[in-house]
């Protein structure tokens, strides 16, 4: 197979992989502080237990966020050396910001949050937990700019096929940055939302009422009913916004062929790249232009005017779909759990069952954000600037073919076990709270 | 920005940061792998937690100086970081599932709820261990010799590895040394006396191959004002090695006296070596083919990151001073809370 295709295949397996654990380390730690100052507000022991539970998934899922993470400072060098020449000189300052300003605060405060309760006054616990999930968020805001200036890019200037930083402000607040900050922030959020309204859920049905459980269902269940029709705001603000700057992206979204007015709203297809059609569409008259364009007139570009250079379509469109409907889906959860919760006190089965359902929803609706965002700026690596093919490097097929096979392998090993242990700590729920990392009663 | 610095200089700076942050990594994350690779010596399990509680706090910080290593090398010296990185393709690969596997062990076997499955990450831990170590060990050979193909460049990779992970098994001792006490500790001190002298073997090995590979290291270190200059720092290994050889004859001794020094007798023999593999190679980021001006990124880009690197460096310093205090003393147990 060409190289440079399974190279790409061997980037997007180990990123996607690694944007899961973020995704919920990011929100978990904020969510943690907000259970530590829950119970130093109140003293209800219930908000403590809570913690401890969480505490462990956070640990575990940090965990394979570094892990994974370390394998990405690699993959820039393995796979894309082409990268660092061409765009060194403005991602080199981003990544090395995130790794000085980010990744030593994280793992430095993280073994004072995770093992010394004991050890530390309550503040400096306390602050070791802000300072950890601050740090996530650090982590998020610079690899989001560098990931950001790669689809909209301003701020240098080319000097022989070089791109060299002519103003760092411009470079970190370009035109798609705010708007994917706060889209892939408040995804972080609605997949922790789901994942301990989720598990929690899954506890109760099961006869644990034990009243931390309870807090943690209510406390999933109010970041759900309140971020899920955030983000459909976002995602829109979004949009709009990829619609100035990366109008070829758009149209694939929408499968949208032709520039025109009255442009439907496309709810399913199968989009044929090779007649440039959409098969057994099913559609909203001039939705498209609608949303786009706030009028049924509004003229949207399509994808032939990018004839030759736009992103494959199927794969840009169904990825959006899943997204968009899991947000929906999202929105319709959050508000009638809220609802129950607020009128009944309780939660009916079904509605149970349903949160169950949606533990891992947030994960398959950000990867499919990604895939969006991702897929949708081919054939360029950097819009405009570099290309994907140009900055492939030269390792033969069968290295990347062997350590693909190597790292997909383990990647399913790893989330098996990860699922597996979410699982059977939420089974053995608080009761058997698990022992210790080292034996008690050493000698002394 | 305008460099604050004579641009020529910033490359030197940058392959300064470089070097103490791959040092700090060898020796950090050396421990934590050396411990991984005696696991096996031990079949008690409390004895098993004890040695895992005393590297559980450090790992993730030691592990971000290869993550800062590395990323100095792609951020200031990207064509460099393509080069090595394509050469060494497949040992990096193994090194990172073997610090995959190594890192998510960690937790895995403390929320293991049978013994089986505690027993499985067990041997996750030390397979891991021992394959970031091999492979780091193997890079070391190969970026040694030049990535110079061919039967007798392998075999001394080959050496290398075996010899890297000698010495983090050894370096991983002297922190058993200070963290563990009883018979554990007594167990920890015959590891590093059995693993002290094959790796003297190791480093008097690199240190007479390199010279021998270019005649560029040869002259920086034989011709004649250098040679008398340079003598100092084989002296000091051969002293070192020595000193602590007959320490370790001694040990444990009354009021577990001297616990510390050991590890920081390991630390200064890994410094000392590197400073000399350091020497050898400096001006060159890629062996006798591209030196650090010749690989480095543009002025600008790097006056930006050692402002916030000079500015961050101290913060960083001060809290992982703290983090030291307040994991300090004897590793008995780990509890999340
Ligand atoms: C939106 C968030 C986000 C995204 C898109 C990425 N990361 Fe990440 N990364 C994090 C958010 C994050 C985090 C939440 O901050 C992590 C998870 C656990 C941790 O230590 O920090 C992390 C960990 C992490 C680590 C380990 C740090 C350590 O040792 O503590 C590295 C080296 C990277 N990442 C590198 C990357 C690279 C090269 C990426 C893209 C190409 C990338 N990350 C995408
Ligand atoms: C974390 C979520 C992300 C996911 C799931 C993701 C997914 C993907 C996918 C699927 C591709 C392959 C596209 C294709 O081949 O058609 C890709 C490529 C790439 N992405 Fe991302 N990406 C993410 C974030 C990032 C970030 C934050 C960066 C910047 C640091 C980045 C940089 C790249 C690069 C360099 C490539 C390789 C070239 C390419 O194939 O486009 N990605 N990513
Ligand atoms: C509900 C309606 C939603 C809308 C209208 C929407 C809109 C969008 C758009 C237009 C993009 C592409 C941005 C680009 O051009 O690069 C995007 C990307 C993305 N979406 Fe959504 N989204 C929605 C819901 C969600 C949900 C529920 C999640 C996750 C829980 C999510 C996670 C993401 C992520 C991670 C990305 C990639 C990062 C980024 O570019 O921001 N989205 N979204």
């Amino acid at each position: 197979m060409d190289p440079v295709i399974l190279a790409r295949i061997q980037f997007a397996a180990n990123i996607s992989f690694h944007i899961m654990f973020p995704t919920i380390t990011i929100a978990l730690g904020w969510v943690l502080l907000f259970f530590k100052l829950r119970f130093g507000a109140t003293g209800d022991g219930k908000w403590m237990e809570a913690y401890r539970f969480w505490v462990k998934v956070f640990a575990l899922s940090f965990a394979m966020g570094v892990v994974s993470g370390i394998t990405m400072s690699f993959q820039f060098g393995t796979n894309w050396p082409g990268y660092m020449q061409h765009v060194g000189n403005i991602a080199g300052p981003l990544l090395a910001y995130e790794i000085i300003t980010a990744f030593f605060l994280e793992a430095t405060f993280l073994s004072i949050m995770l093992f010394g309760y004991r050890r530390v006054p309550g503040w400096l616990h306390t602050g070791a937990t802000f300072l950890v999930a601050f740090g996530t968020t650090m982590s998020a805001f610079w690899i989001l700019a560098l990931n950001s200036w790669m689809q909209t890019p301003q701020g240098f200037e080319m000097r022989d096929g070089v791109a060299h930083a002519t103003d760092w402000w411009a470079i970190v607040f370009n035109p798609s940055f705010p708007y994917r900050l706060a889209h892939m922030l408040t995804a972080s959020a609605l997949t922790v939302a789901f994942l301990v309204a989720g598990m929690s859920a899954w506890r109760w049905l099961r006869g644990d009422r034990a009243p931390s459980v309870a807090a943690a269902l209510r406390t999933g269940v109010v970041m759900a009913a309140v971020l899920a029709p955030t983000q459909l705001l976002l995602g829109d603000m979004h949009g709009l916004n990829t619609l100035e700057h990366q109008p070829a992206k758009v149209a694939a979204m929408e499968a949208n062929w032709d520039t025109r007015g009255n442009v439907p709203l496309v709810l399913f297809a199968v989009p044929d790249e090779a007649a440039r059609e959409n098969r057994f569409e099913i559609a909203i008259p001039s939705g498209a232009s609608l949303i786009l364009r706030h009028e049924p007139g509004g003229v949207v570009p399509g994808l032939n005017e990018h004839r030759g250079a736009h992103p494959p379509v199927a794969p840009v469109f169904y990825a959006f779909r899943v997204m968009v409907g899991l947000g929906l889906l999202m929105i319709a959860a959050g508000l009638a759990a809220a609802f129950l919760l607020w009128r009944r006190g309780t939660l009916p089965r079904w509605l149970l069952r349903g949160l169950v359902a949606m533990t891992f929803s947030g994960w398959v609706a950000t990867l499919a954000g990604w895939y969006v965002t991702e897929i949708g700026r081919q054939p360029w690596l950097v819009t405009g600037v570099l290309t994907t093919a140009q900055a492939a490097g030269p390792v033969p097929a069968g290295s990347v073919g062997t350590t693909l096979a190597m790292y997909l392998t383990l990647y399913v090993l790893l989330l098996a076990a990860y699922v597996g242990t979410l699982y059977r700590l939420a089974a053995k729920g608080g009761a058997a709270v698990e022992p210790a990392m080292a034996t008690k009663g050493a000698p002394a | 920005m305008t460099p604050f610095l004579p641009p020529e200089w910033l490359p030197v700076v940058f392959a300064a940061l470089m070097a103490i942050s791959i040092l700090a990594y060898v020796v950090l994350d050396g421990f934590d792998l050396g411990v991984g690779i005696l696991l096996p010596r031990v079949a008690e399990e409390a004895d098993r937690d004890r040695m895992i509680a005393a590297i559980g706090p450090f790992w993730d910080a030691n592990e971000t100086w290869l993550v800062l290593g590395i990323g100095l090398l792609l951020v200031a010296f990207p064509a460099a970081h393509g080069i090595i990185l394509t050469e060494l393709y497949l040992a990096v690969a193994i090194m990172l599932a073997g610090l995959t596997l190594r890192g998510v062990a960690f937790e895995f076997r403390a929320k293991a709820d049978e013994p089986r499955r505690k027993r499985r990450w067990d041997h996750a831990f030390v397979a891991g261990s021992l394959a970031a170590s091999l492979s780091q060990g193997w890079m070391l050979g190969r970026y040694v010799l030049g990535f110079a193909e061919g039967p007798a460049a392998l075999a001394f990779a080959a050496m290398a590895a075996v010899g890297l992970a000698i010495a983090y098994a050894f370096i991983g001792a002297t922190w058993l040394i200070w963290r563990a006490e009883g018979a554990l500790q007594r167990r920890a001190i015959r590891w590093a006396r059995s693993a002290i002298w094959p790796m003297a073997v190791g480093i008097l090995l690199v240190s007479v191959v390199t010279p021998l590979v270019s005649a560029r290291i040869f002259e920086r270190w034989f011709a004649l004002p250098e040679m008398l200059l340079l003598a100092p720092l084989p002296a000091a290994t051969a002293g070192l090695l020595l000193g602590l050889g007959s320490l370790l004859r001694h040990m444990p001794l009354p009021g577990d006296a001297l616990r510390r020094l050991p590890f920081w007798g390991a630390v200064a023999l890994f410094a000392l070596f590197f400073a000399g593999l350091a020497w050898s190679f400096f001006p060159y980021v890629v062996p006798e083919r591209l030196t650090i001006w010749q690989a480095a990124s543009a002025p600008e880009s790097l006056s930006i990151i050692l402002a916030g690197a000079m500015l961050v460096l101290p913060v960083i310093l001060a809290y992982t001073v703290l983090a030291w205090r307040v994991f300090g003393g004897k590793a008995r147990e780990l509890t999340y809370y």
